[in-house]
């Protein structure tokens, strides 16, 4: 009965995370990916993700300090980080991503330093609602969750 | 309409006129490479016009895939392990072109993406084109551009397809597909 409520709560937890918006259907893509020889695939692309971004972000913030600021080489470090966060379906994220490159193609350094610490909020609050969410599935096993539907 | 198609198979058509200037005889030159027998098992293209439907199409398919991105680099990776292909991964231009040098064993598809820093995909199409050996792997491109001049510049080099990012199985099976069709029905005619 405990193990049922445990799926029941899991299922939530992954429904949410899209009605919230904050993950799209690339991320049910990885989902379908996932099988018996690759069980944590899905675990281990967003676990690259946050482990190669870092760089990303990092490199953007130095480049914001700059004056005056490189429009053009902003908007490349972005189109890139846009890139693999768009692979993970992570929404949110990419949301901010096109409002920051729509600000670099206006030349608007204010708009892009603004829109880039919404970035850095909606990249670190999917973090922890993924790490929350990985876990909680790995404490009820390997379960067929990924292929429900929404 | 004639000319443009065998100028794309990169032969000659032309007609011959007789002293009264009718058209006489028309001739055409196609080149053919001649396949070479490698150890690896031969990929048969033919088998594409015949089974339009099956996945089991893509089985023992020799795809090496360049992309810089490591998140984009695994998870179009196992997108196309799924349809049953072999890949090989390589995250730089540079890395691509030694990995399909003369003396290694032959891909049958390149997907590149086209944004890679140092040599982008323009280039790595270019230079594989430049090869004149007996491999001439299809080339598709991965981009996020939805560029009409992207796509055509592509072809332009080269390429044989192109698949836009960002990567969804249904797209990435269906270009392939169609791509390797193409490539059978150049063979077979």
């Amino acid at each position: 009965m405990e193990r049922n409520q445990m799926h029941t709560q899991v299922a939530n937890t992954r429904k949410s995370l899209f009605d919230q918006g904050y993950l799209d259907d690339q991320f049910i893509q990885l989902e379908e990916l996932q099988d018996s020889s690759n069980p944590n695939f899905v675990e281990e692309v967003v676990t690259l993700y946050y482990r190669d971004s870092a760089r990303f972000l990092s490199n953007l913030d130095q480049a914001l300090e700059k004056r005056p600021l490189d429009f053009s080489k902003l908007d490349n470090l972005m189109h890139q980080f846009k890139g693999s966060s768009t692979s993970i379906g992570a929404k949110k994220v990419k949301t901010e991503c096109t409002h920051f490159r729509n600000y670099c193609s206006a030349r608007n350094a204010e708009g892009c330093k603004r829109t880039f610490q919404n970035v850095k909020k909606e990249y670190t609050t999917l973090r922890k609602k993924l790490e929350a969410y990985f876990q909680m599935s790995r404490q009820v096993g390997p379960v067929e969750t990924a292929c429900q539907a929404r | 309409m004639c000319k443009k198609l065998v100028q794309m198979m990169q032969g000659k058509i032309w007609m011959s006129t007789n002293s009264q200037g009718y058209i006489q005889s028309t001739s055409l030159v196609l080149r053919f490479q001649i396949q070479q027998t490698f150890n690896r098992p031969m990929f048969d293209l033919t088998n594409f016009i015949d089974q339009p439907k099956s996945n089991s199409i893509f089985r023992g398919l020799q795809v090496i895939l360049a992309d810089d991105d490591g998140v984009n680099r695994m998870v179009t990776k196992k997108l196309l392990e799924k349809l049953g292909c072999q890949v090989t991964t390589v995250s730089s231009g540079f890395e691509c072109l030694s990995s399909l040098g003369p003396t290694m064993s032959p891909f049958h598809v390149v997907i590149l993406d086209l944004h890679m820093p140092e040599m982008d995909g323009f280039e790595v199409a270019t230079r594989i084109r430049k090869f004149r050996s007996r491999n001439r792997p299809l080339i598709i491109a991965l981009t996020a551009s939805a560029e009409e001049q992207v796509w055509e510049r592509c072809l332009q080099v080269g390429m044989n397809g192109v698949i836009r990012k960002p990567v969804l199985l249904r797209g990435l099976e269906i270009e392939l597909r169609t791509v390797l069709q193409r490539a059978g029905e150049r063979l077979s005619s």
